[in-house]
């Protein structure tokens, strides 16, 4: 394999996709991918090994040429195949598109939610996991906008 | 036999209605677009969903229940029609189809349902459904697949149902609706995997690294897999049905303006006749004064 990719070395080139169910969020040519899978944070270069994973709820970072592109995600799945990064997420807002008001009144509104979940219902631990990931999704979009947004 | 002013009041009311159908015809085409876009853009998400389930399950080595299922004693039918009628042929190609498939269950049969069409169907006919989700037929957005999705993922988790089938119409074009029948959980992916054998086959030479386990991934994924059949079935039966309701528009538009010309000849030659019968009395008064 490794005589394979001597040979191709010369221009080859990484792409990133970023795709939700409702359409393709970014489709380019890039330099660097950040993404936070499940064992940690993993950077992906030009011919990195073939990987399948989740991603987890967090910032996904692409570097393409001088500028950096930032996305807050749900959580979702992760594949790098030859040179296509693909990420697999429900959700995908760049830090100026978040509605920092909107979040924290979805991590609010979780909360309120959570307080009610009663522990006889049967379906509790279901229905507790589903409200914690939306309180989660709800933080990281906050942090990521006050980390990335603006300044 | 009716009077010109019978024909006349009927001529006009038949313009009223092909007035109203032509304005479907024109919405329906509009959100046929619109569906046909929405579609397209669903597709490279669902398509590699259903990629990486194919790379998932052939790695995983499990006997997870996910995959290859248990004995089965409850099948659970989620059948997906509209909310409106107006769309021929649509829901009741579907519903038919959705009986014929109970039919055939050895098992004890369980329904879910969505759009109101199919909601009105089992209700009138008494036979009980678990679950009707409506309201978003017209245009559906994840979220709503996402909450079947998880029902139905439940049904299955906590055995209640041991297969769960989704029946809904694929959308070929405007004129062609087609209904079909897929096997949600446990999952297939080797049906879809047909049409591009060949690309699967070239996957297969990549060492892929399963971060964590397959098994675990597997976990996770399906029900996501689940949710986007859904979305996709939702996608073309939305499409499906503004095509359909089209088509139906169109056809009525043109018998009622057949039927409103039919109607205009037989009112002038109805006039005429009056005309003819007038000059002939006239005529003859005319001659007998002469005369």
């Amino acid at each position: 394999m490794s005589e394979d990719r001597n040979q191709q070395q010369e221009g080859r080139q990484l792409f990133c996709r970023v795709i939700t169910p409702e359409q393709v969020i970014f489709d380019g040519e890039v330099d660097m991918v950040v993404a936070r899978i499940a064992d940690g944070d993993i950077g992906v270069l030009v011919d990195h090994q073939p990987v399948v994973s989740t991603v987890e709820i967090g910032a996904v970072r692409i570097n393409q040429d001088d500028e950096r592109h930032v996305y807050a995600t749900s959580d979702g799945f992760f594949k790098v195949s030859e040179n296509l990064v693909q990420i697999l997420v429900e959700e995908a807002v760049t830090p100026g598109e978040i509605d920092v008001d909107a979040a924290e009144s979805r991590v609010e509104q979780a909360e309120n939610e959570l307080s009610e979940v009663s522990d006889e219902d049967e379906d509790s631990d279901r229905q507790q996991k589903e409200i914690e990931r939306r309180r989660t999704i709800g933080e990281n979009l906050v942090r990521v906008a006050r980390e990335y947004g603006e300044g | 036999m009716a009077s010109a002013q019978d024909l006349k009041r009927q001529i006009q009311s038949l313009d009223n209605t092909s007035k109203m159908t032509q304005a479907l015809q024109t919405i329906s085409g509009i959100k046929l677009r619109k569906a046909e876009n929405q579609l397209n853009k669903a597709r490279p998400y669902a398509d590699n969903v259903d990629e990486m389930m194919r790379d998932i399950a052939n790695r995983a080595q499990s006997g997870s229940p996910l995959l290859v299922g248990r004995e089965i004693n409850r099948v659970a039918i989620c059948t997906v029609t509209s909310d409106r009628g107006l769309a021929g042929g649509f829901n009741a190609q579907l519903l038919k189809r959705t009986m014929q498939l109970r039919g055939e269950q050895d098992a004890e049969t369980v329904h879910v349902v969505t759009g109101r069409k199919a909601e009105a169907f089992f209700r009138f006919r008494g036979i009980g459904y678990e679950e009707a989700f409506t309201g978003f037929s017209d245009s559906p957005s994840y979220k709503d697949a996402q909450r079947v999705g998880r029902y139905l993922t439940r049904l299955f988790e906590d055995e209640e149902a041991d297969e769960v089938y989704l029946i809904y119409n694929r959308y070929q074009s405007a004129l062609v609706q087609r209904p079909v029948v897929t096997r949600l959980l446990p999952v297939a992916p080797e049906d879809n995997g047909e049409d591009d054998g060949g690309n699967e086959e070239g996957g297969q030479n990549i060492p892929l690294e399963f971060i964590p386990g397959p098994e675990v991934l597997l976990q996770r994924l399906v029900p996501r897999y689940v949710e986007t059949l859904l979305f996709r079935a939702f996608l073309e039966s939305a499409a499906g049905e503004h095509g359909a309701r089209m088509t139906a528009m169109k056809s009525a538009s043109d018998s009622a303006n057949e039927m409103s010309e039919d109607l205009t000849r037989q009112m002038n030659r109805m006039r005429q006749a009056q005309i003819t019968q007038e000059i002939l009395e006239i005529v003859g008064g005319a001659e007998a004064l002469a005369g």
